[in-house]
């Protein structure tokens, strides 16, 4: 009840955060990956809905490669593989569909063994707590099926097991040492997490042991400004009508100039005609 | 007392003139000053900059770029080199001191590499237009380039033009993460409230590097 209410709580602001440059054009983002430790490298295909013709192609993809993001009308699609030159008009090995909405982003990987192989959607964050970064990883080894992953003296991840992601984790910006260990192996590398981003990282079967790649997802302003920006002083800008009352004070005296000159005037007169 | 008869009908004059120019002076300004407009059809367009475009960056081996130095918007005839921003003690986003220049947020990322990079310049002065000016004149699919210090060209799509109060400005929208490399220029727009000296909106052009 209380993780229903706090879900949904949650569910509320998260979807308050499409973009307004993605949320007013209708676009969100999606990359392709292939992450299937023992399958050869394949052909990946991206095709809108309503259009047999393939709308992104990526030829030849190996192994532990993951796509920059695509900017794509919000909508309805599916990703199909194939294998590495086959015809585009072959049967796919396997295929998926992934309904994009405006603002997200999404990253759709060829997961697991090849005889298991699947097409795996991930919802990606874009979003991190102010001055954090967030990180999760993507367990993609076969060789060591079960990993912990750790960031600087953080714990990311523990028996993680192959062709699994974990969740997203805050963590304070800077370069840090990321440690994977698994049953009597364990492979370093550094990564420098900014203020304001959101990382992946892959474990992967390199050549010799573990290997680990960190993506840089996306970012932002690590510190946002503050409000408005100050840029402009008017002097393009309308002007309404200035204050009448300086022009109304003058006028009144004139008047009073005016009312002086003439009452003299006519004294003087008077004395005159007096004499 | 003749002598009195001049002055005193000189007094009334002056009265007179008085009443007479202050009348003229309120009656000639109680029409209010138009906004200046740019005359787009007397500005020629500039040629779209030369150089070396990069790549967009791939997740998997992200490039550093470069610092940006120069903006071209060849539509609206913006051609300016870009100095470098940070955050008032307030925490707002400091402005160029200059009306004629842009300049770029050092807290953003840089043009081209993945995320928001965020450039800013003035609408006007206090006497004529400002290096900005023109930018509420882009639309959808306009193009923007921007040089780094290393001689590289990143070219930008406008994707959406927008105005905000800044009493209501979204800054997750412009300042938060974003999955690709994309750029945010802004400068102020809507009413001027001539009691605070300020707009009382910010119009943002949003972009995204072309693939």
């Amino acid at each position: 009840m209380l993780l229903a209410a706090s879900a949904l709580l949650l569910g509320i602001p998260a979807a308050a955060t499409a973009y307004a440059s993605s949320a007013t054009t209708g676009t969100g983002w999606i990359r392709l990956a292939h992450l299937s430790p023992n399958t050869p490298a394949v052909d990946v295909y991206l095709y809108s809905f309503d259009n047999s013709t393939a709308m992104i192609v990526l030829h030849h993809v190996a192994y532990g490669t993951v796509s920059p993001y695509e900017s794509v009308p919000a909508g309805d699609y599916s990703v199909a593989m194939r294998a590495a030159g086959a015809s585009a008009a072959s049967q796919p090995v396997l295929s998926t569909s992934v309904t994009i909405a405006a603002g997200h982003a999404y990253t759709v990987a060829g997961m697991g063994p090849e005889s298991g192989l699947r097409l795996q959607v991930l919802d990606d964050q874009l979003t991190t707590p102010s001055g954090q970064a967030l990180v999760r990883v993507i367990q993609a080894s076969l060789k060591q099926q079960v990993v912990n992953v750790s960031l600087g003296s953080t714990t990311l991840a523990s028996g993680l097991k192959f062709a699994t992601v974990s969740s997203y984790q805050a963590v304070s910006p800077g370069t840090k040492t990321v440690t994977v260990s698994a049953s009597g192996t364990t492979a370093t590398s550094s990564v420098t997490l900014a203020a304001g981003t959101v990382h992946t990282l892959v474990v992967l079967d390199g050549a010799s042991g573990l290997e680990v790649i960190s993506l840089e997802d996306a970012s932002g302003s690590g510190q946002p400004p503050l409000g408005g920006v100050s840029t402009g002083f008017g002097g393009t800008a309308a002007h309404g009508p200035g204050s009448p009352v300086p022009w109304l004070v003058a006028i009144g005296a004139g008047g009073l100039l005016a009312l002086t000159g003439g009452l003299r005037l006519r004294r003087g007169r008077q004395l005159s005609a007096g004499i | 007392m003749p002598t009195r008869r001049p002055a005193a009908a000189f007094t009334l004059a002056a009265g007179l003139v008085v009443i007479a120019g202050a009348t003229a002076g309120l009656l000639l300004t109680r029409h209010p000053t138009p906004a200046m407009r740019p005359v787009a059809a007397g500005v020629a367009a500039l040629p779209a900059p030369t150089g070396p475009i990069v790549a967009p960056p791939q997740s998997s081996a992200p490039k550093p770029a470069a610092a940006p130095v120069l903006l071209t918007i060849p539509l609206i005839g913006l051609r300016t080199s870009l100095i470098t921003l940070g955050l008032t003690s307030s925490g707002a986003l400091q402005v160029p001191s200059s009306t004629a220049v842009a300049g770029w947020y050092t807290g953003s990322p840089r043009p081209g590499a993945i995320g928001s990079s965020i450039i800013v310049g003035h609408i006007d002065s206090i006497s004529g237009p400002g290096v900005f000016f023109r930018l509420d004149e882009l639309t959808r699919g306009d193009k923007i380039y921007v040089k780094r210090a290393d001689g590289t060209l990143v070219e930008f799509r406008v994707t959406s033009v927008q105005s905000y109060l800044k009493d209501d400005f979204p800054t997750e929208d412009v300042y938060g993460p974003v999955p690709d490399a994309e750029l945010r220029l802004i400068t102020c727009g809507g009413a001027f409230d001539a009691a605070t000296g300020h707009y009382l909106s910010n119009i943002v052009v949003y972009a995204t590097e072309t693939s």
